[in-house]
């Protein structure tokens, strides 16, 4: 899985291209969201358009970022999950919680 | 908690159980063919022996069965027992099937000639000390005197000795232990000044593992001034190199690389691959798979590497091997043992925690059941009877396998029956049972819940924390999937989880399920699914609440024929009495 950090204004995307599943993935997200907090950047867009699959530790990861983000006063929104992704956040109640978007520029301006 | 210490501790009280009813004692002495010898205390009441490695006993001659025979105590009697080994089993020469054993005798198992192996009867021979000659775990203690080459068969022989001590005993030997000794014993033999030893890492580059000097420590660093080019050369080949005073005895080396290291003389062995595995009959080596590279190396002249310490050097190599093997697959093999043990343990804290099955009330008959897959997953259900009358449903699923996450489910489980019996309304008691689950630290784990409370006149309330949807099948063949939208357990504190109802009529199901069932894969990669689940339980409507589990338990094994089952598979039917 490959991440990669871009910023549109005052908020960061994190463009994620693989698999979001038990493993390396999932952890070196949540190093990333970590890391990212350390800098002060607490505007946070996850973008799933490149991420087919998405498992239960996948989902873990995206939770544990969401809170340790939110703990900073900081925000992690979503963008383009698949169908399947979206699914999955739709089975655990998960959209609930974390705002998704289709378009990021809406994305961007909604924080 | 309390269910897994009490296992813990009759499991602990069976083994002395089992010592104290031994009266009299005796031992195997084992000699081997470097004439060294062990003592193996016969401490249980059945000592195995054979080429597997559980065995009391392991030999690891492809003459040996894999089980091949038993000591065995009975009536203050040691009999030695033939197992169905192929080779069969001898004392004192004769084949036996099973044999009372007496002081002295010399027992054979196979055609195994490896080592001799005598009973001594403590009553007869006073062996005060068993561990007489236990291992003394350091090789001889390095000096600037070297001592002349013949002494390296001895470190040879220690080395062979700590390995079998340490299989006899099950000592915590890692492999990285044994790398280190098969280095330590290189530089005794050729008396070289460095000793490092390589391994392919899944990347496919030689990895440094262990950098030793001549004194016995370690030297510090990633990378090391030594000969590259050696190391490529022996390593590609596949055979061993020599070098000594940097004349090359091999055609075509680089010479700058050696003489730039100033070194005198250096020996590189390739260390190949040695299979064991439990279909063979006899070991197998590999000939071409080389797994990486034993190197030592001198910098002082008149220092040579012989011929002779070459081929001890090439047989250290392949004992290393051999011993790394094992010793892996010892690691493995009790890994794998107490994962099991565990296991059984988280098994036996679900089913403690499950109700029974079946119950029949007044006006609704329910069927449950959760069938684990080979790891312990997650799922837990419960049936929980309020004092007021109304009847609590409870199915969830954590995330993960293992004893975390079936302890895990315990918690949830008894957190729930606790709250329930306090009478707390069912908003409150998930709420509450989130924020407890939440505020845990750290904890990467998750439940995802389905939780209804089905009143006398069936009105059903219910919440649907992330689970999958529970299929609402009404007589008239109509179907309503059970959702609140609500969010799994265990991941946000703030959340307020919010009920649904719905009433339930005479002849209406429900079945609650966790996705054991619908992802249950066949060998064409195709799901079972919730179409396949939903049409199932429209045609069996009018069966009984046990009939409709049953043919969907039915359904997904021939669905999934000849494939394991990958998850828990967990389900609750409901049915309303007409």
């Amino acid at each position: 899985m490959e991440i990669s950090i871009r910023t549109n204004g005052k908020v960061t995307i994190i463009d994620l291209a693989g698999n979001l599943i038990i493993g390396k993935s999932e952890e070196s997200l949540r190093t990333t969201v970590t890391q990212l907090i350390a800098e002060d950047r607490l505007m946070l867009l996850l973008n799933l358009a490149d991420v087919p699959t998405i498992d239960s530790s996948g989902i873990g990861a995206m939770i544990k970022s969401f809170t340790s983000v939110k703990a900073v006063n900081g925000k992690l929104k979503v963008l383009k999950p698949s169908r399947m992704a979206h699914q999955l956040l739709s089975v655990t109640g998960l959209l609930s919680v974390l705002e998704t978007f289709e378009d990021e520029k809406t994305a961007i301006s909604s924080f | 908690m309390w269910v897994w210490l009490e296992f813990h501790r009759s499991f602990q009280d069976s083994s002395l159980f089992i010592r104290h009813f031994m009266n009299k004692s005796a031992q195997l002495k084992i000699i081997n063919r470097f004439g060294v010898t062990r003592f193996l205390p016969l401490n249980k009441t059945v000592f195995s022996i054979g080429r597997k490695a559980e065995n009391d006993l392991q030999l690891l001659s492809d003459t040996v069965s894999r089980q091949h025979a038993e000591i065995v105590y009975e009536n203050d009697t040691f009999y030695l027992v033939d197992v169905g080994s192929k080779r069969g089993t001898y004392v004192n020469d004769q084949r036996i099937e099973r044999c009372a054993l007496h002081h002295q005798d010399r027992l054979r198992i196979g055609g195994d000639d490896e080592q001799q192996i005598i009973f001594l009867d403590d009553s007869v021979e006073n062996a005060s000390a068993i561990f007489n000659s236990s291992p003394n775990l350091t090789l001889s203690s390095p000096s600037r005197d070297r001592a002349p080459i013949t002494s390296a068969n001895e470190e040879l022989q220690k080395l062979a000795r700590f390995v079998e001590v340490n299989q006899a005993f099950k000592f915590s030997m890692t492999p990285d232990d044994v790398l280190c000794l098969i280095v330590d014993a290189a530089i005794e033999i050729t008396r070289a000044e460095r000793g490092f030893l390589m391994l392919l890492n899944t990347e496919g580059n030689l990895e440094f593992k262990v950098a030793r000097d001549r004194n016995r420590n370690w030297i510090l660093g990633n990378e090391f001034e030594m000969s590259r080019s050696v190391v490529e050369e022996s390593f590609k080949q596949n055979r061993s190199v020599i070098i000594n005073d940097s004349k090359i005895t091999m055609a075509g080396m680089p010479r700058d690389s050696v003489r730039n290291l100033d070194l005198r003389a250096i020996a590189c062995i390739p260390l190949r691959r040695f299979q064991m595995t439990e279909n063979m009959d006899a070991t197998t080596i590999l000939k071409r798979d080389v797994i990486g590279v034993l190197y030592v190396d001198s910098n002082v002249s008149g220092e040579t590497l012989t011929q002779t310490s070459l081929k001890l050097l090439e047989s250290l190599a392949f004992e290393a091997t051999k011993s790394l093997e094992s010793v892996r697959l010892m690691h493995e093999e009790a890994e794998k043992k107490n994962l099991e043990l565990e296991l059984g343990m988280a098994r036996e804290v679900q089913i403690a925690l499950s109700p029974s099955a079946i119950k029949a009330m007044e006006h609704f008959e329910v069927a449950a059941s959760s069938v684990p897959s080979r790891y312990v997953g997650g799922d837990f259900y419960d049936l929980i009877p309020m004092k007021d009358g109304r009847f609590v449903f409870a199915l969830g699923d954590v995330s993960g396998k293992g004893v975390a996450a079936a302890l895990l489910a315990a918690m949830a489980q008894g957190a729930l029956q606790v709250q329930f019996a306090s009478n707390h309304s069912l908003t409150e008691v998930i709420t509450s049972v989130n924020r407890v689950l939440a505020q845990r630290s750290e904890s990467n784990r998750f439940i995802t819940l389905f939780c209804a409370v089905l009143d006398r006149d069936g009105q059903l309330t219910y919440i649907n924390a992330g689970h999958n949807l529970p299929i609402l099948t009404r007589t008239t063949g109509e179907t309503e999937k059970l959702t609140t939208r609500s969010v799994l357990l265990g991941a946000f504190d703030f959340v307020e989880y919010k009920s649904r109802q719905t009433r339930l009529n005479s002849g209406d199901v429900v079945v609650m399920y966790t996705d054991g069932v619908t992802e249950a894969v066949n060998s064409d990669n195709e799901m079972f699914g919730e179409d396949r689940l939903e049409e199932l339980i429209q045609r069996n409507v009018t069966l009984s609440a046990e009939q409709i589990k049953q043919s969907i338990l039915d359904e997904v094994i021939s669905f999934t024929r000849g494939l394991p089952q990958g998850d828990d598979i967990t389900l609750i039917v409901l049915k309303m009495k007409s």
